[in-house]
């Protein structure tokens, strides 16, 4: 009896291993894939704990983006990782107010065993850069929809190049539909090729991670072996070749000063949000900004009239300073780590410019236009100088801009800021390059 | 009686474990018939997706002329079943191309479902295409005539142009659809032409690169206009295409007419793009020239006619 049972459970194991056609043991397949951590059960409760990534699906509109989308969040609901949705819930791409400019896209969050993932599908180029943009959804990296009965379209091209413009390093291929190709080697010819043209655009095309399966039959409980693990061996590629973005209590600290104030008998206090990094009792600062610039040491750290040892990224926090003057610091300056972070004049930034509708210019600009730059806790006048090929930019379009500063202000590859002419917002950019200072651009200024 | 219960269950996992394996050998009999490498050289050659380069080596026994040719023929067809399962799905991205002739412009609006398919080369050939077409076309019809001519042409009439190789722009349009596997439609097209002592003002925003016979953009203007200092007439155009463009007029208005404020959409009382101290009619003036008519395109907006 016993040995029976011992046989027993060995074909179960045999039907672990070996995907079958029949819906019982597709629960079960997908046991196997959560072995990399040891508590299966755990998976269950969601956590807030597990590092976050932001990733988004490109590819051709019927190469199966969203039905992709739709099996992952299914596979993982069966591991209690996500909520089922279905492909009717995810398609319609909304329409969405993020900063007042409006963005078609649709968002879902799921969970694997690592990693919680918010997931982004934007229908068109100008949606994705947007995105970038506005930082309403920055991508650390994607997955590429490569339909394996069509293989890449034509537009593919256009697909890749736009994910080395809004800065994606790292792609992963899906090759979907594989059920309804009968023959492996023309997969294999697909994923050649797929891997040819992200090479050529830059990628490591070689060591990209490229899965075969078919989103379809994962939502239909079919051929496991596309389906669900097909799914499943898909998250584990983006958990595995997708690094994590640094974060933000890891990069030098950086506290955008929003009022200072003198406590008579014990010096001055600069007050702010901490932007990123961490302060403690003792580190020595650096303020920068408004044609100024000088060190000396943080000497008491305090938030809601307590005293702490050490702040971190997001707090709100009053930070005594040695020997610091109240005239020597104003609002807009920048309280940092010594060294990390420089003043600048003349930057090169993406910018998008809103449309009539989100309450942006109604009418066009050309080079000289002059608009205000709110930054961090700055504002600034700046200079628009149009890229060569442009004449004029109309609202609702994005575009590149050289912006010249009046007085240096601080300021760093891949910052925000937002641009205001009168009493509206008329643009919001990131900072893509810090531009060398002409004479031309001094003499400008008078 | 649990012992012929586990019985059953185990012949009939055993029967799963069978089943799986037994179909994991049949589809590994199935060889390829056409060979890998000239399936990789025959796509690569036409571009044609993987499943009907397939078809063909398989059709014609690994001969890769015959099956380019038979690829090809095919490709008409396959266009139009495309084209008809992709009908009724929304196109409202694409661009606006404008080409320049001599004496004579044309105009052109097509449409597609994403903005990645209006950066791909094969759809900026489409709408070259269409652009020399329609062009074409009023060459054949119009040859004398005393003021300007503008004509647009809207659905149908469009879609029956023949292109320079006899076929008709529906099925080249078709073809495209084909080959891009999204919906796409030639929406409107204008043609204008002048007497010969009379200019024509063009200017195309949001340009695509690499393009240089046709532009293309998201927005194009086209401007009939008088006068102008000789040599200068280019410039002058261009300015007032811009302005156009820009400010988005509906009417031309007067040149006596008084501006009223911001919301002008009359162009004469407009004040000027490149000018603000003046209005579109004062700067005229200063230019010594008149402008007779205008068309604005901004590529996916809804046209009035549509509206109604």
């Amino acid at each position: 009896m016993a040995s029976l049972v011992g046989l027993r459970a060995c074909f179960s194991a045999l039907q672990l291993t070996s995907p079958s056609l029949l819906h019982s043991s597709i629960r079960l397949s997908a046991v196997p894939l959560c072995r990399r951590t040891y508590a299966a059960e755990a998976k269950k409760t969601y956590s807030r704990d597990k590092p976050h990534v932001n990733i988004g699906t490109i590819g051709h509109v019927d190469h199966g983006k969203t039905t992709l989308t739709a099996a992952i969040t299914k596979v993982l609901a069966e591991a209690g990782g996500a909520n089922f949705k279905k492909y009717e819930e995810i398609d319609n791409a909304p329409e969405e107010k993020a900063r007042g400019i409006t963005i078609n896209a649709s968002h879902v969050e799921y969970t694997t065993a690592n990693r919680h993932y918010a997931h982004t599908d934007c229908p068109g180029h100008a949606d994705y850069v947007k995105n970038m943009i506005t930082g309403t959804a920055q991508m650390d990296g994607c997955i590429l929809v490569v339909a394996g009965t069509d293989g890449q379209m034509p537009q593919t091209r256009e697909h890749i190049l736009l994910a080395r413009q809004i800065g994606v390093e790292h792609v992963v291929v899906f090759i979907n539909k594989a059920d309804v190709v009968d023959d492996k080697e023309m997969l294999e010819l697909v994923e050649i090729e797929i891997r040819e043209l992200l090479t050529e655009f830059g990628y490591d095309g070689d060591n990209a991670p490229v899965v075969i399966g078919s989103a379809l039959c994962a939502l239909e409980n079919r051929q496991p072996e596309l389906g669900v693990n097909a799914v499943m061996n898909l998250l584990e590629q983006v958990d595995e070749y997708i690094p994590l973005p640094k974060r933000q209590l890891e990069k030098p600290f950086l506290l955008p000063v929003e009022g200072v104030c003198s406590i008579p008998g014990r010096g001055t206090v600069v007050t702010g949000t901490l932007e990123r990094g961490v302060i403690k009792k003792g580190d020595e600062c650096e303020f920068v900004g408004h044609n100024r610039s000088f060190k000396s040491v943080v000497t008491g750290i305090e938030m809601f009239h307590k005293s702490l040892d050490r702040a971190e990224a997001g707090d709100n926090l009053g930070a005594l300073v040695r020997s610091l003057k109240r005239e020597e610091v104003r609002r807009g300056m920048v309280m940092c780590k010594p060294g990390s972070i420089m003043p600048h004049k003349k930057i090169q930034a993406q910018v998008y410019v809103l449309s009539k509708e989100e309450g942006g210019r109604h009418k066009p600009f050309v080079s000289n236009f002059m608009p205000l730059m709110f930054s961090l806790t700055w504002d600034m006048a700046c200079r628009v100088t149009l890229p060569e090929d442009k004449e004029m930019v109309m609202p609702g379009e994005d575009t590149s801009l050289t912006l010249t500063l009046r007085q240096p202000m601080v300021l760093e590859k891949g910052q925000r800021f937002t641009l205001r002419d009168g009493n509206r917002t008329i643009g919001t950019g990131l900072v893509t390059d810090i531009l060398p200072v002409t004479d031309e651009d001094l003499h400008n200024w008078g | 009686m649990s012992l012929t219960f586990l019985f059953r269950t185990i012949t009939k996992d055993f029967a799963k474990v069978n089943t799986y394996h037994v179909q994991s050998l049949h589809t590994g009999l199935q060889l390829l018939a056409a060979d890998k490498s000239l399936l990789l050289k025959l796509r690569k050659i036409t571009g044609y997706t993987f499943i009907n380069c397939k078809k063909a080596l398989e059709t014609f026994d690994n001969d890769i002329a015959q099956a380019e040719t038979w690829l090809n023929e095919q490709a008409q067809k396959e266009g139009w079943n495309k084209a008809n399962k992709l009908e009724g799905r929304k196109a409202k991205e694409g661009l606006v191309g404008l080409f320049m002739g001599h004496k004579a412009a044309v105009m052109v609006e097509v449409n597609c479902e994403t903005d990645f398919v209006a950066r791909n080369e094969k759809f900026q050939q489409l709408v070259k295409e269409v652009a020399f077409a329609t062009l074409a076309h009023h060459r054949n019809k119009t040859k004398s005539q005393d003021g300007y001519v503008k004509s647009v042409l809207v659905g149908d009439e469009l879609n029956k142009l023949s292109l320079a190789e006899g076929a008709s722009l529906s099925d080249r349009v078709a073809l495209t659809i084909g080959r891009l596997g999204e919906n796409l439609s030639v929406r409107r097209a204008v043609m204008v032409g002048v007497p010969a002592e009379w200019n024509i003002g063009s200017y195309v925003h949001g340009g695509v690169s690499g393009q240089t016979e046709v532009a293309m953009g998201r927005y194009g203007a086209l401007v009939i206009f008088q006068g102008g200092a000789d040599g200068a007439q280019q410039v002058l155009g261009r300015k007032l295409g811009q302005h156009i463009v820009g400010e988005s007029p509906v009417s031309l208005g007067n040149m006596e007419d008084l501006p009223c404020g911001e919301s002008e959409t009359r162009l004469l009382p407009q004040t000027f793009l490149g000018d603000p101290s003046r209005t579109v009619a004062q700067f005229l003036r200063g230019q010594q020239a008149r402008v007779l008519d205008f068309v604005r395109f901004q590529c996916g907006e809804t046209t009035s006619e549509e509206a109604k």
